[in-house]
């Protein structure tokens, strides 16, 4: 059974084109995740997998159900979407904020909200305004609006670029561990977070897929060095591989 | 919360010293006699010219309140305003020439309706053009309501020019250009109050989504908006409200752009507290100011929009100042 499909997705924008013809297949639970070098499509991919942006050709599925045919709160209370960077307009309070999150969808389980909030350890941060945060609050907060609906699928674009890397872990173990019994699917920057942390692997460049692996076999394929246009040292650890670019690629 | 007690009694405090306020001074007991009923002539003007005057003053401000309350709502922009957008200028220009060409029909009917007609084509020429340049977010319809209102504005500056042959006439757009509450027969004021409150409900059912639109494009349509679709309905309703209170109450400048900061700070930013604290601070805002146009200079009158700007300027840029030093 699949939880989310892409046939043949085609995005072309002002000329370029962003996604070539890209297909994929993910199943209900799993944590898997998207590296490529900038530019590959990796954002624009999660974007029209989310409903955000529309392709210009191909089709996503949900289930087996065409991801168009969706009504938006549906889509929104299915997929979660996770920005690269989030910044509300106004000042809003926490509360006000996962509340916000929670109102997309119309059937949220009664104490959704303080179950978000606990879970995220956001009780005594409330009444607290967004600009007031810090970069680890704000990841949780915006982490406890998206998945306060719970959705089957959550799509996270490098949600920890910018924190530091107590905090990056944190979140990203957050999103791995809901590929328990949930479907996580993020943009990783990180390729050594990438390979340690998330079951399968997807790399992607010039907006096609050139691997897709489980963690622990992918690491050693080449295609990996060719789509970063780097020759990666892989250097074993005790709890994973680390990869070093060494600066002979290009 | 505790905002509210307060606001509506700043409210009602206004409306008092406004309905006391004019060329003739009234005390709150003269008030209570005229609106008693009592035969006497003073008490008569003051039931059926200062007593609708000041309520109108009200509404229109509460509708500035909300339009202004909206636009920035959909714009995410705290400068976003009615004038920006074009809806204000093209309700003047409907104005205008209701004021300035002679028509068939009776004029106290016909400037509501071509001021109604002049705000929603103008949004739907900003709409349009946004669409026709494939710029259908906040910033490309901002930058075509800036081109439509620098239009508008000439256009209306150029039929002023060319039709007005008297100079009474041109006196009569002037002085309506430049803000002033009519005063309202009492059935004419029940229908501002009624439409006042549609738009109250209006824009209340908005405030969920503005709340969404708030948080970005992205997440909004992430959240399920349909984000153009919505902007394009907002900037109608809005458009709708600014109408109505261009229509009674001619162009105030200032107020829409203000009273929603100075609800944002007292009731803070969601929208289903913000839009009726932010009309509550524009009716008292225009309350004061219509007080102040009609009893500062006797037996002259000052144009209200020149009062708003003038007292509310000042006052904005002070509430900045502190609020950007705390």
């Amino acid at each position: 059974m699949t939880a989310i499909a892409a046939d043949n997705l085609v995005v072309r924008r002002n000329g370029a084109i962003l996604l070539d013809g890209l297909s994929l297949s993910l199943g209900p639970t799993g944590s898997v995740a998207v590296i490529g070098p900038n530019g590959a499509g990796k954002s624009t991919l999660l974007k029209v997998l989310a409903g955000i942006e529309k392709p210009t050709s191909g089709m996503v599925r949900i289930g087996d159900r065409d991801l168009a045919s969706f009504s938006n709160a549906t889509r929104a209370a299915t997929v979660g979407y996770l920005p690269q960077y989030f910044d509300p307009h106004w000042d809003l309070t926490v509360a006000e904020l996962v509340r916000i999150g929670a109102e997309r969808s119309d059937r949220v389980a009664a104490g959704a909200i303080e179950q978000a909030t606990a879970r995220f350890e956001l009780t005594t941060l409330g009444q607290r305004r967004w600009s007031t945060l810090s970069g680890g609050e704000r990841a949780r907060v915006v982490l406890a609006a998206v998945l306060v609906v719970d959705p089957p699928v959550l799509l996270a674009d490098e949600p920890a670029a910018s924190l530091d890397i107590r905090h990056r872990l944190d979140v990203i173990r957050t999103l791995t561990r809901r590929g328990g019994d949930r479907l996580s699917v993020v943009v990783v920057h990180d390729l050594d977070l990438a390979f340690t942390f998330f079951e399968r692997v997807i790399v992607i460049d010039r907006g096609r897929i050139v691997a897709d692996g489980p963690a622990k076999s992918l690491i050693d394929d080449r295609r990996i060095d060719a789509a970063f246009a780097v020759d990666f040292d892989r250097l074993k650890t005790p709890d994973g591989w680390l990869l070093r670019a060494s600066t002979s690629g290009s | 919360m505790r905002s509210w007690p307060l606001l509506i009694l700043a409210l009602a405090l206004s409306i008092l010293i406004a309905a006391c306020a004019g060329h003739d001074w009234a005390t709150p007991g003269d008030l209570f006699r005229a609106m008693a009923g009592a035969p006497d002539l003073r008490s008569r003007l003051l039931v059926e010219w200062r007593i609708p005057r000041v309520l109108a003053a009200a509404l229109v401000g509460a509708l500035l309140g909300l339009g202004g309350t909206v636009f920035q709502g959909v714009f995410r922009n705290p400068l976003a305003e009615p004038y920006l957008l074009g809806s204000a200028g093209g309700a003047a220009l409907g104005a205008t020439v209701a004021l300035l060409v002679p028509l068939a029909a009776p004029q106290s009917f016909i400037l509501p309706v071509l001021a109604f007609a002049g705000a929603w084509g103008a949004t739907m020429l900003v709409i349009g053009i946004s669409r026709v340049s494939g710029a259908v977010d906040a910033a490309g319809m901002l930058l075509a309501g800036v081109a439509v209102a620098a239009i508008l504005g000439a256009l209306r500056s150029f039929l002023m020019l060319a039709l007005s042959d008297e100079t009474v006439s041109l006196q009569i757009v002037l002085s309506w250009v430049l803000g002033g509450v009519q005063t309202p027969s009492w059935p004419v004021l029940g229908l501002l109050a009624v439409i006042s409150a549609a738009c109250l409900a209006l824009t209340m059912g908005l405030a969920g989504r503005l709340d969404v639109l708030g948080l970005g494009e992205t997440m909004a349509t992430a959240f399920g908006l349909n984000v153009n679709r919505f902007i394009a309905f907002a900037v109608l309703a809005g458009s709708v409200v600014v109408a109505a209170a261009v229509a009674f109450g001619g162009l105030v400048a200032f107020v829409g752009l203000a009273s929603p900061h100075i609800a944002r700070w007292l009731v803070g930013p969601l929208h289903r507290p913000l839009l009726p604290a932010s009309a509550l601070v524009g009716a008292i805002v225009v309350t004061l100011a219509d007080a102040i146009a009609r009893a500062a200079l006797p037996p002259a009158e000052i144009p209200l929009g020149l009062v708003t700007a003038v007292a509310g300027g000042p006052f904005f840029i002070l509430l900045l100042a502190r609020r950007l030093r705390t």
